[in-house]
């Protein structure tokens, strides 16, 4: 049983192909609209921009009419997808026959939190779509107008336009997993490589196959021109990818460097909060644990000569990095979410995750 | 005369097997390194990640984690986390070069009491090697 308990069918030889003269996104949410109109889908989870403000929110919808400022794909990506659909299945299984719309990112932290017992499949569909970055926060919310452009641009180009997130430049795991035999998610939507006249619907597992079905659309087209473009770009980003696992390796080994990279550190968390998988409800770092009497604090300063404060702030890393290790999906929220000062956070954990021969003991290592 | 040095080793050991089996070791009146340290747990599943690299950070010259042999965890599969995390905590440590070689993973059921004084031996005899943990003095860290 995978891990979205749906039968995998057969590497996806034909998708069905939707006109997208209006534009695709539009093409896509229309498709969505005749799944809630049709009654194939009790609820739609999905990005939403949030009426005269610049942020996008989660929004669990039936209504067709907010499907209006939806947005498959927004260009930033606010609250990883992961963290919601864990929030929403947490406590057992729901019991509408809901879709998730998500980057791959988001689908593989879903998995992820599953396999951690932190969330239920039963009745989701999870939607991937071909993700060509996403804008980092600070500079959308800074400049959204310009941002939503240059996003509109990278959308173009799909090959990682400088605008979209460090992590996502390196990101080759944008589009739909040919390398794992665990579906990441049921139905991919893919959009590299076709003309900007249509967008293609993949069903990946049996329960993205019925979806379809349900919508009489047939996969008849042959998806060889999104493939191609797809290993292209895959190519491109890989390359840069083991470019900056050299590079940030050499950055990061031994004590000083390692304190180099994280001196920016203002011990804020919040890297921890919206990482999807750092999953505990309670954090030893955020325990009464950790906050020592003076007299002991003396004591460590007299062993050590000085003492850093706050304590632990290094140890923080470290203690994250080895417990995210196995799990990360290198979806970079955690970098996201730091307030000034920058350094790169999800770098750490793909670097071991994209080495699978580091790490043989878990099968989920994709 | 200046004193030899002697590494200070923290043991997380499973209460079922390795603690019994240092016990043992005790109770035969075999000889073990005064440089270990034993923390006493109800299974190696109980340790945290974070406990070695804790460890490791304040400044501990060694951490040796210690449980039932594989399949014979009093909770069946606590020693499997404890194996996976140990190859994890062991791969960060290495690409950090945050000398890796100061963790060891040992299975001591409670009747090799034999085998726990040989590894805690060869062990402490490799932590004196290496000398004292560097990390030990770094402030910033
Ligand atoms: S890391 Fe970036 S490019 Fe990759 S799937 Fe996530 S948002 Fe998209
Ligand atoms: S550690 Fe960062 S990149 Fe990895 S899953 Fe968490 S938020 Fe995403
Ligand atoms: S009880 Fe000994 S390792 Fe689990």
């Amino acid at each position: 049983m995978t891990a979205t308990e749906s039968i995998k069918i057969e590497k996806p030889p034909k998708g069905a192909s939707i006109p997208a003269k209006k534009g695709i996104k539009k093409a896509i949410l229309g498709i969505f609209k005749k799944a809630l109109e049709t009654e194939s889908l009790d609820a739609l989870i999905i990005p939403v921009k949030v009426p005269e403000t610049e942020s996008y929110a989660w929004v669990l919808l039936k209504d067709t009419a907010l499907l209006e400022n939806a947005d498959p794909l927004p260009p930033v990506m606010t609250i990883q997808g992961g963290k919601v659909l864990s929030d929403l299945t947490k406590h057992g299984k729901i019991n509408k026959n809901i879709a998730a719309v998500l980057r791959p990112c988001e689908t593989r932290a879903a998995v992820e939190l599953f396999k951690l017992k932190q969330l239920h499949f039963e009745n989701i569909s999870l939607i991937s779509i071909d993700c060509p970055g996403a804008i980092p926060l600070s500079e959308y919310l800074a400049e959204p107008e310009k941002s939503e452009k240059s996003f509109g641009n990278v959308l173009d180009k799909w090959d990682g336009d400088d605008s979209v997130r460090e992590i996502c430049k390196t990101c080759y795991r944008f589009s739909l997993p040919t390398l794992t035999n665990a579906p990441a998610s049921d139905l991919h939507i893919g959009l590299s490589g076709n003309t900007k006249d249509d967008v293609v619907l993949i069903p990946v597992t049996s329960k993205g196959e019925k979806i379809l079905e349900k919508l009489d659309l047939k996969p008849e087209s042959s998806l060889q021109k999104w493939e191609t473009k797809i290993k292209e770009i895959k190519k491109i980003k890989s390359q840069r990818r083991k470019e900056f696992n050299h590079d940030f390796k050499t950055n990061i080994s031994g004590p000083e460097k390692f304190t180099a990279v994280f001196d920016g550190c203002i011990n804020c968390h919040n890297c921890q909060s919206v990482c999807p998988i750092c999953y505990c409800q309670q954090c030893y770092f955020d325990s009464a644990t950790t906050k020592l009497s003076s007299e002991d604090y003396f004591r460590r300063a007299k062993e050590r000569g000085a003492l850093r404060f706050p304590l632990d702030t290094m140890l923080f890393h470290l203690g994250r990095m080895s417990h995210m290790a196995l799990s990360c999906v290198s979806c970079g929220a955690c970098e996201d979410g730091l307030p000034h000062v920058h350094f790169r956070i999800s770098g750490l954990q793909p670097r071991r995750r994209a080495d699978p021969a580091s790490i043989q003991l878990y099968p989920g290592n994709k | 005369m200046e004193k030899a040095y002697t590494p200070q080793i923290i043991g997380f050991l499973c209460n079922w097997c390795s603690y019994t089996g240092a016990d043992l070791a005790g109770v035969s009146r075999l000889q073990i390194p005064s440089s270990i340290r034993v923390i006493r747990l109800m299974c190696s599943g109980r340790i945290d990640p974070l406990f070695v690299t804790k460890a490791i950070f304040k400044g501990s010259d060694g951490v040796m984690m210690m449980g039932c042999h594989p399949g014979d965890c009093h909770y069946q599969k606590g020693n499997y986390y404890t194996r996976r995390r140990y190859k994890t905590i062991k791969t960060v440590l290495e690409v950090l070069h945050l000398d890796a070689e100061r963790i060891v993973l040992s299975w001591v059921s409670a009747s090799e009491g034999v085998k726990y004084a040989r590894v805690t031996k060869e062990f402490s005899n490799k932590i004196t090697g290496l000398g004292p943990n560097p990390l030990k003095k770094e402030i910033f860290l």
